[in-house]
């Protein structure tokens, strides 16, 4: 082969076609395409009832006063959406739309995970944490008044920030298996008889996050009285602005998942953003944290509802639903499903008038 | 990492799920135990030895897998026999000699595997080892695990696959493997073929007396390369004891053994490290196993190299991927690569918008 000579060799020309190719995909994948038919609408809002498809209304006249900031990401000319392409490669894999209704700007970027040279310095910045697997660092949801010098980020660096660094108290399934199998053999050969069966190094391996997104400017005050209106939510208004980004996943070395996952839509007259962390130990427990971030443009009113569900993986295993299914554990990855499941541990909510 | 769930699967169809599994009974879901494939129950008592037909045959299922084309059943059937016969002589520590080009995770990613094999030179003209982790995750495990057994039954001097921690019954229950075969197939009884076969797999590899491989890493129980000689290794990956550690353990920059705070399996440092390949008198510990973002990553002193080799991993991580060449003299160097490109997909797909709540 060639190929492998010429590397070395400055870019190889394979690559550049590659490259070139990729490029024409990717802006084909820009184009416009047929929105899906209007299916169910929700009227409640479970945790679970995460996913209703609903059509905008294409075809009627609107006066749009939201301005796209990046010209990558031109507006539909249907229905004025913003169009946001999920980097799935390499070459394009970045990605900062950005739109502005009003005084608020929405903005988000998309990158890889991090690569070596920043792990380390994640490293430092983390200290005591035995970083998750796949970080995307880089990437981030920023919701911005710049009236009133109010912004609030979800990353993944905060998001780790608030990871516990002391015993989870969570163990995998066999753990307790194999530790007293390990004790076992020590006992019986002198050779192991140094060797530690004690945890080196206690941090919450769940990567369990109590993470709310963070901000600058004007705070929140706590009222759980207020609720996120969903009525005004479940309209199908036009998606002007959408993306959705996992900001840290871990496979739990083979044993489950923990991920923070951060979605944001953006209609006429209002935004959501929804930050979810979604934890499943095979066998031990699920947990969902969700942040919801609502925010009514023309009232500048904004509203943070925090949620934490959990329960152990029996219970959700001996769920009825999940006998008749034909493939149970897909359900088990879903989160807005198991999230539906779980009982609400705890609720937080906080609003504030600017 | 779960996969992107936006990216249809092509060989998607609904199939009912075989009502003889009771899948709720415990978080690994049994297959009724002692109900095998039947793969192995006609063993021959010496290495298989390739006729004009039976290459014929193999050349024809290499070709046709190449297209990322399922085999039939039946041809998986008489491919996983035939395959006993070529793995079952193989050692716990295979030989391998140089020069060979060392690989890590692919995780059924196959057009990214067929990517390596334009990387690294085609088989058999260039040799290959492969450290594991061949299925789960990916959309073509299927495809994937069947063209590097074939390509190992019709090569098997030239290629040598090791099992990793995901060739096990319990493990591609839950990250994917089991539920393609179900898709693909309509029922589990290629997976219950493969997963005898994995059973067979030798679990590391020694190139030329000097490069020790394996898919996870060191186990405090084993101290010499000739202690992994003396493991049963035929059945299935054990949940702890030292057949598990290989194929489930991690080197840190801590010293000495660590217990991970998960409660199970090792953590080795580098002074064990330095240890086993002075003992053994190696030059370097190959191991695949973790996601890198190069592809390659050295640890403790370059006594430990880790391999990975599933670019864009789960089709979203953005990583390189990289194999390591070792020559005649036993130089060694990196290639990495991109992942492949496929005519008439898209790198990029776009979400369609949701009403989430």
């Amino acid at each position: 082969m060639d190929n492998k000579n010429a590397l070395g060799r400055g870019i190889d020309t394979i690559q550049i076609t590659k490259a070139r190719e990729i490029h024409m995909q990717t802006v084909r994948s820009r184009m416009p395409q047929a929105v899906p038919v209007p299916t169910t609408q929700t009227d409640s809002m479970g945790p679970g009832n995460t996913t209703t498809n609903v059509a905008p209304q294409v075809g009627g006249c609107h006066i749009h006063r939201h301005r796209a900031n990046n010209p990558n990401n031109p507006p539909c000319a249907h229905c004025g959406a913003v169009i946001i392409p999920a980097p799935k490669a390499r070459f394009p894999a970045e990605d900062e739309p950005s739109i502005t209704i009003g005084d608020w700007t929405i903005s988000t970027r998309k990158k890889t995970i991090l690569n070596s040279v920043e792990m380390e310095q994640w490293e430092e910045k983390l200290r005591g944490l035995a970083l998750p697997e796949m970080i995307f660092g880089n990437s981030f949801v920023r919701v911005e008044n710049k009236a009133h010098g109010f912004v609030m980020e979800f990353n993944a660096l905060e998001a780790l920030k608030a990871v516990k660094l002391e015993d989870s108290g969570i163990r995998v399934s066999y753990a307790h298996k194999w530790i007293s199998s390990k004790k076992r053999n020590r006992e019986k050969s002198a050779d192991l008889q140094d060797t530690s069966l004690e945890i080196g190094h206690h941090y919450d391996w769940t990567y369990t996050t109590s993470y709310k997104g963070h901000f600058e400017g004007p705070s929140l005050k706590r009222d759980d009285q207020e609720r996120i209106p969903i009525d005004k939510l479940s309209r199908p208004d036009p998606i002007l602005f959408y993306d959705d980004m996992i900001l840290f996943e871990d496979e739990l070395a083979d044993n489950g998942i923990g991920v923070l996952n951060v979605k944001v839509r953006v209609m006429n007259e209002r935004l959501l953003v929804l930050s979810r962390f979604f934890l499943r130990v095979d066998g031990v427990l699920f947990r969902v944290y969700d942040t919801r971030l609502f925010v009514e443009f023309d009232e500048n009113k904004l509203i943070r509802e925090y949620k934490e569900h959990e329960d152990t993986y029996q219970n959700v295993l001996a769920n009825k639903a999940l006998k008749h299914v034909r493939d149970p554990k897909a359900m088990l990855r879903d989160s807005n499903w198991v999230a539906s499941q779980l009982p609400l541990r705890k609720r937080e909510c906080e609003v504030l008038q600017l | 990492m779960e996969v992107d769930s936006d990216v249809p699967m092509r060989d998607a169809v609904d199939e009912p799920l075989d009502p003889t599994l009771d899948e709720d009974a415990r978080a690994f879901p049994a297959v009724s135990e002692g109900e095998t494939s039947g793969i192995a129950d006609h063993k021959s008592n010496k290495p298989l030895e390739l006729t004009k037909g039976s290459i014929g045959q193999l050349d024809k299922w290499i070709e046709h897998l190449g297209k990322c084309q399922i085999l039939s059943e039946e041809d998986v059937s008489s491919l996983c026999k035939m395959a006993v016969d070529v793995l079952q002589f193989e050692e716990n520590v295979q030989p391998v000699s140089v020069p060979v080009t060392i690989c890590g995770d692919v995780h059924g990613q196959f057009h990214d595997l067929i990517e390596l094999f334009k990387i690294g030179g085609p088989c058999p003209d260039t040799n290959y080892l492969f450290m594991g982790d061949y299925v789960d995750r990916g959309y073509y495990s299927v495809e994937t695990v069947s063209y590097l057994v074939a390509m190992k039954v019709r090569y098997p001097k030239r290629i040598t696959i090791l099992r990793g921690n995901h060739e096990s019954r319990q493990i591609t229950q839950v990250y994917g493997f089991y539920d393609e075969c179900l898709r693909k197939y309509g029922s589990a009884n290629v997976w219950k073929m493969f997963t005898d076969l994995f059973d067979y797999f030798p679990i590391t590899a020694l190139v030329d007396n000097k490069i020790f491989c394996l898919h996870g890493g060191l186990s405090p129980m084993i101290e010499t390369v000739d202690q992994v000689r003396e493991l049963n290794r035929i059945q299935e990956v054990p949940h702890e004891g030292p057949m598990c550690d290989l194929l489930w353990s991690d080197p840190d920059d801590r010293g000495g053994w660590g217990i991970s705070p998960r409660g199970a399996g090792f953590t080795f440092g580098q002074d064990i490290s330095e240890q086993f390949n002075h003992t053994n008198d190696l030059s370097l510990i190959a191991r695949a196993h973790q996601l890198v973002m190069e592809g390659y990553a050295w640890s403790h002193q370059q006594s430990v190299v880790t391999i990975f080799s599933a670019p864009n991993y789960c089709y979203r991580c953005g990583n390189q991927a990289a194999i390591m060449e070792v020559d005649e003299n036993h130089n060694r160097q990196f290639l990495q690569y991109e992942p492949s490109m496929r005519p008439g997909e898209p790198t990029v797909s776009r979400k369609t918008p949701d009403y989430f709540l």
